[in-house]
């Protein structure tokens, strides 16, 4: 009878723990402002498969520190989305996973974005495989380019003529405004929308090889002119002065009139505010040309997680056409070239000006990406703030420069 | 202190080192605790200090490299000068606020237990939590200051109260005071309430007036009580870090970074753990000194002539 009973509950606790090893929950953190794409696809995985994927979202300006700081405690969940210009930053200190041999197993390991791959390689190793793909663009409200008697049909392709427009849009008065931005100390906001103007123009605010800064040229002059003009003529909120990046997505209120977003944006402004309607085009140059910042995240895994193979599993869930499809609905452009066609087919049009924008989209590639321009105390946050809204325009140029270049040479 | 039985006789001495024992148990848990989450952390922070210690990767003896690079940081130099200045002004606005105060509670006066309450309750809310409320009270769109100057008539428009120095100082010195006066009012409370009614009553018999009686009287009695306040109120204001990460992210173009903020920046933000700890040494040191300053300037531990 006794061995029966220790039969049975054998039984059972065998069938438990294979039931457990079956169905791993796989920890995942995603940054905000990645927008509803990645959340939605985790849905649509969770529901579909026996393993399951548990996401928690971690505000944007805080995800490194936090992952660093759990990576150190021990306590790092299985993967990470993790804003691509980190990854060669983790990857060097040898804290993920080395996804090399599975990755070139992947049949379509060729035509995944190459400058996510290219990102995500340290010393010939690959340590992430692009996630999300993301471009800066600029949008209009075309119901207030209506209401103010501009052609809501005609995108503007310069500075003049968006400024033109933004005081026209500011004319109708109330809350209406013509432009906005998150100029409170937002660098990672600042580089996705601002920089464009200057490499529209052919300028950089690195050189090529990251080992210099070279912010004070006369496009970014001409580029900090242009935010500080619509500021001085108030076409921009005074809320913009103090956004730290929370308010990034004004443009969803319907009141501004134009802004320059991302195509995660496009992706939330057409699935969850589809009153508002919108025209997307490429960001000018301050002196001409087109540009944007190509941005977007890779999949990285916590070096010695237990559940590779179910990280692996949701990993190839999402390169599958069903998830990059759900991927691009949410405005997340597809990692993988090969299906791009048929991924994109029946979404919204708009999404085509944001794979548009990859061709003259630039990464700016630095191992002090968060010291120099994302961290909300880094110089070329408390730059954008001081030169657009301060009174010392040289002197933000002049302690901006000298602040990066000494971070750049403390880094060597 | 007991150093008055100079000339000890050997039981004296025996029973007195028996005694020195016995008194070593009782403190015993409370210096195991010392010792754990004090001591050991502050040796350990020294030993960090003397290394390149990222948070990822391996560490690097570099002796004393941190402590001379924080000479020539001028980050770190202007984040002490941001400090020192936030801590003379605010500890200024917190006396001024709570003695006042102290002296309008003290009396014995109708509903004297309600103003008390009131003046104190601020200080039972967390600081984070009061900053994000003020976030929102200084808030340009939704918020109540800036909607509230401009419904008055006394601005033309909402004015956006975090986004340049002077205000978003104003609005922080605002708040700490807001939240902090209320305790620097009770333990000055208990410093007026401490002083005999009948020494008030000599002086006042001898025709001290008002204020020949606070300055000759109050005052000197509070003084080890000025003591306990100033030194809470200037520790804290040193250590300020909540209100400016949450209420403006370390201010207008940086300029409200205080020094505990550098250190977390360092720390977590730039990963130098080691340099991050050897500005907390720093800053140990500082605040040492300080004290010991405080406590020579107002004589505390002396005994009264």
């Amino acid at each position: 009878m006794i061995k029966r009973l220790l039969a049975a509950t054998g039984i059972a606790t065998l069938c438990l723990m294979s039931a457990a090893s079956a169905a791993d929950k796989v920890e995942m953190w995603v940054r905000t402002g990645i927008g509803e794409a990645f959340k939605k696809t985790v849905e649509a995985y969770n529901s579909s498969h026996e393993n399951q994927v548990s996401m928690t979202e971690v505000p944007f300006s805080e995800l490194v520190q936090k992952y660093a700081t759990a990576i150190a405690g021990g306590q790092a969940p299985d993967a990470l989305s993790m804003d691509l210009i980190y990854n060669p930053a983790f990857a060097a200190a040898g804290q993920l996973e080395d996804l090399t041999d599975w990755a070139k197993s992947l049949p379509y390991f060729s035509s995944l974005s190459p400058s996510h791959v290219k990102l995500g390689t340290y010393q010939d190793r690959i340590y992430g495989l692009p996630l999300s793909v993301e471009t800066s663009v600029f949008a209009w409200n075309k119901d207030l380019y209506k209401k103010a008697g501009l052609d809501p049909e005609k995108a503007p392709t310069t500075w003049d003529e968006i400024t033109a427009n933004a005081e026209k849009i500011r004319a109708l008065g109330d809350d209406n405004y013509g432009f906005y931005f998150s100029g409170g100390g937002c660098g990672g906001c600042m580089i996705f929308t601002f920089t464009p103007l200057v490499w529209g123009a052919g300028a950089d605010i690195l050189s090529a090889d990251s080992k210099t800064a070279t912010l004070d040229t006369p496009e970014m002059r001409k580029a900090v002119d242009i935010y500080r003009n619509m500021v001085k003529k108030d076409l921009v909120p005074a809320g913009a002065a103090s956004d730290n990046g929370a308010n990034f997505l004004t443009f969803t209120s319907g009141k501004i009139g134009q802004q320059s977003l991302g195509a995660f944006a496009i992706g939330s402004l057409v699935t969850e505010h589809p009153d508002i309607n919108f025209g997307v085009t490429l960001i000018p140059g301050a002196t001409g040309g087109t540009s944007s910042f190509a941005g977007g995240d890779n999949f990285v895994i916590t070096k010695g997680t237990p559940k590779m193979a179910a990280v692996k599993e949701f990993l190839e869930y999402i390169y599958s056409e069903d998830g990059q499809k759900m991927m691009a609905k949410y405005g997340s452009l597809p990692t993988r070239g090969d299906i791009a066609g048929k991924v994109l087919e029946g979404l919204d049009p708009r999404l085509q000006v944001g794979i548009e924008a990859i061709s003259v989209a630039k990464t700016p590639y630095t191992l002090q990406f968060n010291d120099l321009i994302n961290s909300a105390n880094g110089p070329w946050a408390s730059f954008t703030n001081a030169a657009i809204f301060g009174e010392d325009v040289d002197g933000a140029f002049s302690s901006a420069q000298s602040e990066m270049q000494s971070i750049i040479d403390s880094g060597q | 202190m007991t150093g008055s039985g100079s000339k000890t006789l050997s039981p004296q001495r025996k029973r007195r080192r028996r005694s020195g024992w016995r008194g070593l148990v009782y403190i015993a848990p409370a210096m195991a605790l010392v010792i754990l989450f004090f001591v050991m952390p502050v040796i350990f922070t020294g030993w960090m200090s003397l290394h390149n210690w990222p948070l990822m990767g391996g560490t690097r003896w570099i002796g004393l490299k941190n402590y001379v690079r924080m000479f020539h940081d001028a980050r770190f130099l202007s984040a002490l000068q941001f400090t020192a200045y936030y801590t003379v002004i605010v500890t200024i606005a917190i006396f001024a606020v709570a003695f006042p105060l102290a002296i309008f509670v003290e009396k014995q006066r109708r509903f004297v237990s309600v103003y008390r309450t009131i003046i104190f309750l601020p200080v039972v809310v967390g600081l984070a939590t009061a900053s994000l409320l003020w976030v929102w009270l200084a808030n340009v769109d939704s918020g109540f200051v800036g909607p509230a100057l401009k419904a008055l008539g006394l601005a033309d428009k909402s004015p956006n109260l975090l986004a340049t120095f002077d205000s978003a100082f104003l609005t922080i010195i605002i708040m700490v005071v807001w939240k902090i006066a209320g305790f620097t009012m009770i333990i000055l409370l208990t410093g007026l309430q401490a002083i005999p009614a009948d020494l008030t009553e000599a002086a006042r018999i001898d025709g001290a007036g008002r204020w020949q009686r606070f300055r000759y009287l109050t005052l000197p009695l509070m003084r080890k009580t000025i003591a306990l306040a100033l030194i809470i109120s200037v520790t804290g204001s040193i250590l300020a870090f909540d209100q400016f990460y949450i209420m403006t992210s370390g201010g207008p173009q940086n300029r409200m970074i205080s020094v505990v903020y550098y250190i977390f920046n360092q720390s977590f933000v730039s990963f130098n753990l080691g340099y991050g700890a050897a500005l907390s040494i720093a800053l140990l040191a500082i605040l040492v000194v300080l004290s010991i300053v405080q406590l020579w300037l107002l004589r505390v531990g002396e005994e009264r002539p």
